[in-house]
């Protein structure tokens, strides 16, 4: 006879934490519950998915999440999203996209983003935190108001240093206490192995709203060791919509001005309308592409084969193929031994996609789990793993492009090659080469070309203070860390003398650690308050419901209370209604006279179960208790 | 062996202690047989390399330290970076031989550059087949003799490791004069792997256009 395990001590004494998948188009989160990952879902919904778009009225007003996605073609110019497109990019890395973003963009003198809402600048990071804040939000709102502070956000495998630091410091902006950065096709083999205990090679192939990864992994006693990653950063559902667009914009050319067609409203709408008939041609072989814009009169409709979607969208499934083709070269493995194939992504969901990458594994691959939640999933899996939940698992991730430094000639010396398991450490040698030489510039590159030119550059530094000798002489070691997030840090000491040089690393696109500290001072986190406002007016929500419930319970069965348990229950309630009454609320006392009520009350629920159980038996009904 | 300040069993890795789980305090860097807990030798058995990196990453990884004191997880990163970057090296025949050549002392890679004239007039062959090959048809007379390029490249490369390994097994005393032929097997290596990634590279090429 089997026995059932009752773990009523073991009541989940790990600290709550959060895996928060922030996506190009969706983001999502997920937490630990009761042995568990469970995605988040507000109550009466289906779907936990918050867009990526953030809506900024005039008087600095922000929303973010369906509602600010239904401004885009009201309000385009203050609508933004695809903010992940942005992160840790200069102007010069999004062209192709700046002709699809109705806000106008430019870049500062450090090269970091400004998109202009209301003559106010936002860097992408800014935005970001917004988009994590609301997520974080709603999870929070999900575990019962419970602050849960440290998360785990994934990140796409190919993003190199500076996104990955983008992400970190737009965390950072957003008061989440970041436990681990993770790549997103490695998340998403955790959902898939925790639940099959697999083995052997697996491929993941993961493509998003804006982004495209393939990792290639060995699955063995828990261990899920990467053996390589690939991919483009600037590929994804996104894409296949603009192609999809083009098609009913071209349809216009000619009947409106140059002015008309360039109009953001337009644009938004055709975006959308696009985006609406490629979900629909997953389904159905023929699909309506209708673009309304009712302002400007316009009324087109298109009808759109999947063939004919097929062969437009055909070179971008060509595309993610080629980074496979490169990643299976990379990890040494032919297509035959890869065991398993993974999909993940909502874009995963077109047929000619399923069938690109059916065709080139040779297999079927694995669509069981919602491509929309497994990276959330695998992130909240990594999260528990983290706050000592679980010691089953171990993730060995890489990093996905080689690290170096550029010598003299504009050459590179590579110091850490692509898909090196982190963490990593990696030293090298250099000397001076004119007597007397003080100092040294060292230029920070990643990438895989030749060239110092055609890698990115992630900063610069000078080491100073070299003791005056001839040329040659200095012997100065360079190290190269890469952390379990993936990130960098570079330190150089020269040998010869001990002498050690601090060196402070000028991240290019991206927000120096002051530059945050600014920030967050700069109250632009209002976002911060923001939170604890929606969570105090959540909690005094709560608190009315309660005080009510009590109220209107508490006459019936007054005589079966000791005159203890009602003052304990008239004060608690005298407190709550102190606390939501204040006018400064304070997310603390408004948890402590919750918490306090609730406690208060235990004898009351208790008498009242005893009456309903007594009701039940002696067939009354219930309102007559 | 040195033991555990701990619990005093005795360490298999300077890194951590596989008894009560105690990080070491290793300061400095550590030697890629060291942090595996191996005695320095040419043969290294791959499976069972494989097997002791995922074995000591359950010890030593960030993950499992992500609630601990800066200086812990500190620890953590070190060692297991420590751990990666010795199985790298030491799972690569070739950067194994580059590391017990440079641990014993030898010539260092920039030290014996000179390579024999007939070995130089082979790679120069090797170049003009692989610069013919370019943008060559599959099946056509420069890509097959591309493709017989690549097998002669792999069995040389084969015997060339193979000699190597009797080079250097036993271990033998530092600056021995046999390093230096170690080291000379190892330059012309490097000029092979560098024809094979050219080739490599031609035929990733020639796939991805192919398939356009």
């Amino acid at each position: 006879m089997g026995y059932i395990e009752l773990n009523v001590l073991n009541n989940d004494q790990s600290p709550q934490v959060m895996g928060i998948d922030l996506g190009t188009t969706n983001s999502l989160a997920a937490t630990w519950k009761d042995g568990h990952p469970v995605v988040i879902k507000p109550e009466h919904s289906n779907s936990g998915s918050v867009p990526s778009v953030i809506h900024i009225s005039e008087d600095g007003n922000v929303i973010v999440g369906q509602k600010a996605l239904d401004q885009a073609t009201v309000d385009p110019r203050h609508t933004i999203f695809s903010i992940k497109r942005m992160m840790g990019r200069g102007l010069a890395d999004i062209q192709d996209d700046l002709e699809a973003f109705p806000f106008p963009i430019s870049e500062d003198e450090n090269g970091l983003l400004n998109i202009d809402v209301h003559g106010r600048q936002y860097t992408p990071q800014e935005l970001s935190s917004l988009i994590l804040l609301r997520v974080h939000d709603l999870g929070c709102r999900a575990m019962g108001g419970a602050e849960i502070q440290r998360a785990v956000i994934t990140v796409p495998a190919y993003f190199d240093d500076t996104q990955r630091q983008a992400t970190r410091d737009s965390a950072r902006l957003a008061g989440i206490d970041v436990m681990r950065i993770i790549n997103e096709p490695t998340a998403a083999s955790l959902a898939y192995g925790l639940d099959q205990s697999a083995s052997g090679n697996v491929a993941v192939y993961d493509l998003g709203g804006g982004t495209f990864d393939i990792s290639i992994l060995s699955i063995e006693d828990g261990v899920f060791h990467v053996l390589s990653t690939n991919g483009d950063t600037h590929l994804g559902g996104d894409d296949f919509d603009r192609a999809l667009a083009k098609l009913v914009l071209d349809q216009l050319e000619g009947k409106l001005s140059s002015d008309e067609l360039a109009d953001p409203a337009l644009q938004q709408a055709a975006r959308l309308a696009a985006e609406k008939c490629k979900v629909k041609l997953s389904e159905q072989p023929e699909a309506e592409l209708h673009l309304v814009l009712p302002d400007s009169g316009i009324n087109v409709r298109r009808n759109v084969t999947r063939e004919e979607f097929e062969a437009l969208v055909s070179p971008l499934v060509q595309r993610t193929l080629d980074c496979c083709l490169q990643a299976l070269a990379d990890a040494n493995l032919e297509v035959g031994e890869v065991a398993e194939v993974v999909m993940v992504g909502g874009s995963t969901r077109m047929p000619v996609v399923r069938e690109g990458v059916e065709g080139f594994f040779k297999r079927l691959p694995h669509t069981e789990l919602n491509p929309d939640e497994v990276v959330a999933i695998g992130a909240a899996i990594q999260a528990h793993i983290l706050s000592g939940g679980s010691r089953d698992l171990l993730l060995m991730d890489v990093t996905p492009l080689s690290l170096g430094l550029e010598t003299v000639g504009g050459a590179v010396s590579k110091i850490i090659a692509r898909n090196s398991t982190i963490p990593c450490q990696a030293t090298e040698g250099f000397t001076t080469y004119a007597d007397n030489q003080t100092g040294i510039d060292f230029n920070i590159l990643q990438g895989e070309r030749e060239l110092a030119q055609d890698c990115r550059s992630l900063g610069r530094f000078k080491l100073t203070g070299i003791p005056p000798m001839p040329a040659g002489l200095a012997r100065i070691a360079v190290r190269f860390h890469v952390d379990a997030d993936g990130l960098l840090t570079v330190t150089a000491r020269e040998e010869s003398t001990g002498v050690k040089s601090s060196i402070e690393v000028k991240p290019k696109h991206g927000l120096t650690d002051s530059a945050v500290e600014q920030m967050l001072e700069d109250s632009l986190t209002n976002a911060r308050a923001d939170f604890e406002a929606g969570r105090n007016a959540g909690l005094v929500t709560e608190l009315g419901t309660m005080i009510h419930a009590t109220e209107k319970s508490l006459p019936n069965v007054i005589d079966q209370l000791d005159p203890e348990q009602l003052a304990d229950i008239r004060e608690a309630i005298d407190a709550a209604r102190e606390a939501s009454d204040a006018k400064e609320k304070d997310g603390k006392s408004l948890q402590s006279a919750r918490d306090a009520l609730e406690q208060a009350t235990m004898p009351l629920a208790a008498v009242l179960m005893d009456s309903v159980a007594k009701a039940a038996l002696s067939g009354k009904s219930l309102s007559d208790v | 062996m040195p033991s555990c300040p701990s619990c005093q069993a005795p360490l298999a890795t300077p890194l951590v202690c596989t008894n009560c789980n105690a990080l070491q305090d290793c300061e400095g860097e550590l030697g890629p047989y060291e942090a595996m807990g191996l005695e320095p030798d040419w043969v290294v058995e791959p499976k069972q390399l494989k097997r002791t990196l995922l074995q000591l990453s359950r010890f030593v990884h960030p993950d499992y330290f992500a609630t601990a004191e800066e200086e812990t997880l500190a620890r953590a990163e070190r060692a297991s970076a420590a751990l990666n970057s010795a199985y790298e090296i030491l799972d690569d025949d070739l950067a194994r031989a580059d590391y017990l050549v440079n641990r014993l002392g030898g010539p260092k890679e920039n030290e014996e550059r000179q390579m024999p004239q007939p070995f130089l007039i082979q790679v120069m062959e090797w170049n003009e087949i692989l610069e013919d090959a370019q943008g060559a048809q599959e099946g056509s007379d420069e890509w097959n003799a591309m493709k017989e390029l690549g097998t002669s490249l792999t069995s040389e490369r084969a015997e060339r490791i193979q000699m190597i390994g009797d080079l250097l097994t036993p271990l033998p005393d530092r600056e021995s004069e046999v390093l230096t032929n170690a080291r000379r097997e190892i330059n012309a290596i490097r000029y092979i792997d560098r024809a094979q990634r050219e080739l490599k590279n031609l035929q990733l090429n020639a796939a991805l256009g192919g398939s356009h």
